[in-house]
């Protein structure tokens, strides 16, 4: 494809003006006569039976219209969505509120207070007497696969959910003939997801329609998977997620409180608002990660990987979400990374916890991939005293090789990693900085280098979990006056496609970005959608939006032709302007020709009026973003304080729609995967109590915590999309992780230290150092 | 709830007199969070934040006062020459929270995290404390502070203010978090050398119930500087041995607990380096200003 002066411009968001002053209406905005709000009781135990529930007090309140509890949930509500159906997978069902008397992590709802005010439910929930028996929990997955631990789901039997294997080669024959063998076992830490909107839903039944504001990442989904839940035609149903505030995965979920308004809202005839508080918001939305990674890395003398052995137990908490096994599974798939390993293996095992339940994070399963394999590659440089560039620029995928299959059944579509590594090494100048790092040892003073080369997956979309496939739908709509219209199935909740997406039609149609409106996120104004997640919304929404640009086009160029009495192979446009070739006299404007094609008294014969094409794009694959991250780092060995130095982040996302935006999100992206490395991460007790319940315990970096960022790109373009797109969403996320850690444990190298515990807090380090391990 | 809306100290205090569960309010940047999530619930507050009289400093006879309600920001911008407490206060939260925090706010609420108080507590500060009738009571701030969220202020009283000597000599606040500002603190110290009294002055924060002084790690420190010189020649080369001994001695007057945030081995850790770092850094301005 060619990039016009629109696609690949640094053109602003053109979402942010009404973001930033303050005009962008969310959820919690919404307000109509004679809403009521509805409090949520949650269990404060981590397994317990519930012997009763007295709703009396909490009826008597002042403001109370209603309370509800199981009972009205199992006479109203069938069950919410549980997660892919992966063969002999054993997922138990789930339902708005707690409806068979157990209750399975501290969060877990148990019944709902609506009253005339938020205030009014929210007192009066504390009136609620509900009577636990406690059960006995079980925090850890490992604890949960041992015999005789507590099983969480009775009917299940067990506490496995799936055992999914991956691989191929010969794994045993491999590991027997390597020279040496490195292991791990690595902890990925549970993560809240803490997007600046917490969740929120307010429902109305009227006129026979229910609508839904909901906080969502999918509202085409979430419609399609109401009508079961609340027992509705789903052409009655409408669907909005306004403004969202964030979402990262988080929002990617149909949750028990949009099928509970929904049902309040159609049962007291009444606009019905819930919205999740901050604290709500760390028990009750899905956390990330949760993962423990047993891996084991063969390879020969000279830097060559001969085979790899993963074992992942992931923590899937007390329930099975929309995709809560779609995450570990994409562990498995992507842990050969962007080498080239013949031989390998991974067993993914997700069991049920006392914890709340997880599922998408940013990255979701790939960070946990990226995270792993990076790190044996490090511990075989360590071991084989090679530089880790060495090592890894021996087992790249070569350029040649693609398209290229890993064993675990992943088909790579493009790629040049080494490039991507040059480009960083390059611009670090790496021999200068391990000249720093020697030169600095020697004054006691410890620097860090660390790299991490990635490679992910985007387009995602499949999955049976889902009511939509890997297709997403776009509508350009040529108005009469010229101006366009845009429909997009996906929902940006931040990543800026109202901009991005202005410019592919801009670039196909010749129109002006500022005569392209975007809109997203409505049932009723869009068809048909999946939605914004998996970094797929460029890939593959905006390759719908590009293949609909160019039928527009097409008929355009067809009318064009018809008015000028001259073939449509003769017609040349400039965008605003259709001409005859070689005759300049005889043309017609864009905007006549979009008139025309409404009045429609001269088509060309046998067309249909209108000006107006839905397209359905349909990936032949997936696609594979990848790069480079180099991050520096000072570890004081007195303090363990780490210090970020430089950080350098060459990412090839394929052909960049607008590098203001993909420069956004890999500084977001970074920020979230330095944040696991070093400040954030989930801590329980023995008795499942979240003990980080709060942003003063839960540690989100600041714009005072992170480095400045040196942005740089290699382009590699996919082929499997008309964009030559792949998505960013997610990368700099996976690339961050693994290379701060990995700077880290190299400044700490000379102590020893091998392997540490995210995050890596000051603590951590200290007590690495002093061989004191008194830590949890 | 009732709010009550003072428009002079003299009317505050009568308020406070008559209704004494009335919590006065300042900046309410703890207040507010205790209110929000719902752990206090006071039948009235008290606005404060606009008494003339609390929105004050004053110089007299070598000692300085500074009024309860005047917020960080402040500081940080006019009282530069009181390094310890303008660097305290530039980590007290985010500049939203410095614009409406007081040091009234953090002796009210008494937190050992409270960034201002070891400060307080290394200055050998004075709390002043108010009632109705014009009566003022001086605390030293090892009275007044009595525990975690404790200390010895009377229902009928306001605080209005804190004062303190004013000395010759470096000193500086520093602290570990587990982040870089807007944290609180897993350790803190303050650290103030008093050029004519030739004392060594010693405060951590958030490693014990209150404030905590060192003072043996203090008398040492000062015998240690006479026996060298250090006091009369800036110069003088005080033993590393000293200030590894001073911040053990520092390290051993924590009184540290576990929790999600750290560790007390940590914290206690934390101490003695920060101890080392503030006294050679105190060592090092006295060499740049030759200790006058």
């Amino acid at each position: 494809m060619v990039i016009s002066h629109a696609l690949g411009a640094r053109i602003k968001r053109r979402e942010d003006p009404r973001l930033i002053t303050g005009r962008a209406i969310y959820v919690d905005d919404l307000n109509f006569a004679g809403m009521v709000h509805v409090a949520i009781v949650r269990s404060p135990h981590a397994h317990a039976t519930i012997r009763s529930i007295d709703t009396t007090a909490a009826r008597r309140a002042p403001g109370v219209v209603a309370v509800w509890t199981g009972e009205d949930v199992k006479a109203r509500c069938g069950p919410l969505p549980v997660g892919p159906r992966i063969k002999e997978m054993k997922a138990p069902k789930r339902f708005p509120l707690v409806i068979d008397g157990v209750v399975r992590h501290v969060g877990d709802p148990v019944a709902a207070v609506v009253a005339t005010t938020m205030d009014a439910a929210r007192d009066a929930s504390d009136l609620v007497e509900v009577d636990y028996e406690p059960l006995p929990s079980v925090q850890d997955p490992e604890a949960a696969l041992e015999p005789g631990a507590p099983i969480l789901h009775q009917d299940l039997g067990t506490n496995v959910c799936f055992r999914m294997t991956y691989g191929g080669g010969n794994v045993e024959e491999a590991f027997a003939g390597a020279d040496v063998v490195v292991k791990t076992r690595i902890v990925q830490q549970r993560l809240i997801p803490a997007a600046m909107e917490t969740r929120g839903v307010v429902a109305q039944y009227k006129g026979g329609e229910l609508t839904v504001w909901t906080s969502t990442q999918i509202p085409h989904v979430v419609k399609t998977t109401l009508a079961e839940t609340v027992r509705l035609p789903e052409h009655e149903i409408h669907v909005i997620a306004p403004e969202v505030g964030g979402g990262f995965g988080s929002k990617l979920d149909v949750y028990g409180e949009e099928g509970l308004v929904a049902a309040l809202a159609l049962a007291l005839g009444r606009p019905v608002k819930w919205i999740e508080s901050r604290r709500e918001n760390f028990i009750a939305t899905i956390h990330g990660r949760g993962q423990i990674d047993y891996v084991e890395l063969a390879a020969h003398h000279d830097g060559t990987v001969a085979g790899l052995r993963v074992r992942a137990i992931a923590d899937l908490g007390a329930y099975s979400q929309l995709l809560t096994p779609g995450v570990p599974t994409n562990t498995g798939l992507m842990c050969c990374g962007c080498y080239r390993i013949p031989n390998a293996h991974a067993e993914v095992i997700g069991v049920f916890t006392n914890r709340t339940p997880t599922d998408a994070y940013r990255g979701a399963g790939r960070p946990e991939a990226t995270f792993l394999i990076e790190r044996a590659m490090d511990l075989l440089a360590a071991e084989l005293k090679m530089d880790p560039v060495e090592v890894r620029r021996k087992n790249f995928i070569p350029p040649a090789a693609f398209p290229y299959k890993t064993p675990t059944g992943a088909v790579y579509d493009s790629g040049n990693y080494e490039r991507a590594l040059d480009k960083a090494l390059e611009r670090a100048d790496y021999r200068a900085l391990r000249d720093e790092q020697a030169k600095l040892r020697k004054q006691g003073r410890y620097l860090g280098i660390g790299i991490a080369t990635y490679v992910e997956i985007t387009g995602l979309g499949a999955v049976a979990g889902l009511s939509g496939g890997n297709w997403e739908s776009a509508t350009v709509r040529v108005e009469p006056t010229g101006k366009v219209t845009v429909l997009t199935g996906t929902s940006p909740h931040g990543q800026g496609e109202e901009t991005t997406f202005a410019q592919i039609v801009s670039d196909r149609l010749g129109v002006p970005v500022e005569d392209v409106v975007v809109l997203h996120g409505d049932t009723r104004a869009v068809p048909h959608g999946v939605g914004t997640f998996g970094s797929r919304t460029t890939p593959v929404g905006g390759s719908a939006v590009y293949v609909a640009a160019e039928k527009v086009k097409d008929k355009a160029v067809q009318i064009a032709a018809h008015l000028l009495e001259a073939a449509p192979a003769d017609i040349s446009t400039d965008g605003a302007r259709f001409t005859v070739r070689g005759s300049p006299e005889r043309s017609v404007e864009f905007k006549d020709v979009a008139r025309m094609a409404y009045k429609a008294y001269k088509l060309p014969a046998g067309m249909e009026p209108g000006l107006d094409v839905t397209h359905f794009f349909v990936p032949k694959e997936r696609v594979f973003p990848f790069g480079t991250h180099l991050c520096v780092v000072e570890v004081d060995p007195d303090t363990g304080e780490v210090t970020f130095r430089r950080y350098i982040a060459v990412d090839d996302c394929g052909n960049i729609l607008n590098p203001l935006l993909v420069a956004g999100q890999i500084h977001g992206g970074i920020v979230q995967g330095l944040a696991q490395a070093i400040y954030e991460g989930v801590t329980y007790d023995d008795e499942g109590q979240l003990l980080t319940g709060t942003f003063a315990e839960y540690v989100v970096p600041q714009a005072t915590d992170v480095p400045a960022f040196e942005l740089d790109h290699t382009v590699t373009p996919s082929p499997h999309n008309p964009l030559g797109a792949k998505g960013v969403g997610e990368a700099g996320t996976i690339g961050a992780t693994p290379a701060v850690v990995n700077a880290i444990l190299d400044a700490l190298a000379p102590f020893g230290v091998k392997d540490l515990q995210m995050p890596i807090t000051p603590r951590r380090v200290w007590e690495a150092l002093e061989g004191n391990s008194a830590s949890r | 709830m009732h709010v009550l809306l003072p428009r002079t100290l003299e009317e505050a205090l009568e308020m406070k007199a008559s209704a004494p569960p009335a919590v006065p309010i300042a900046g309410g940047t703890d207040l507010m969070v205790e209110l929000n999530f719902d752990r206090t619930r006071p039948q009235a507050i008290m606005e404060i934040s606009r008494l003339p009289e609390l929105n004050v400093w004053r110089r007299e006879n070598g000692t300085f006062s500074l009024g309860a309600g005047v917020p960080y920001s402040r500081i940080v911008r006019d009282l530069t020459e009181f390094r310890p407490l303008v660097e305290a206060s530039r980590t007290v939260g985010s500049p939203q929270i410095r614009n409406r925090g007081t040091v009234g706010g953090n002796l009210g609420t008494s937190s050992p995290a409270g960034d201002a108080l070891p400060v307080l507590a290394a200055y050998d500060a004075e709390v002043v404390l108010a009632k109705a009738g014009g009566k003022i009571r001086r605390l030293p701030f090892a009275q007044f502070m009595t525990g975690p969220k404790k200390n010895a202020l009377a229902p009928d009283e306001l605080i209005l203010g804190t004062r303190w000597k004013v000395v010759r000599g470096p000193g500086s606040f520093s602290k570990i978090g587990t982040r870089n500002a807007m944290v609180i603190a897993l350790a803190s110290l303050c650290l103030v050398l008093d050029e004519d009294g030739r004392s060594v002055r010693v405060a951590l924060g958030s490693v014990g119930p209150t404030i905590l002084r060192a003072p043996d790690a203090e008398s040492f420190a000062a015998r240690a500087m006479e026996t060298a010189g250090v006091w009369r020649d800036p110069f003088g080369p005080l033993p590393t041995r000293v200030i590894e001994e001073f911040g053990e001695r520092v390290a051993a007057a924590a009184k540290p607990i576990d929790d999600v945030r750290g560790t007390a081995a940590y914290r206690r850790h934390a101490c003695a380096v920060l101890a080392q770092r503030a006294l050679r850094w105190a060592l090092d301005d006295r060499k740049l200003t030759g200790a006058r």
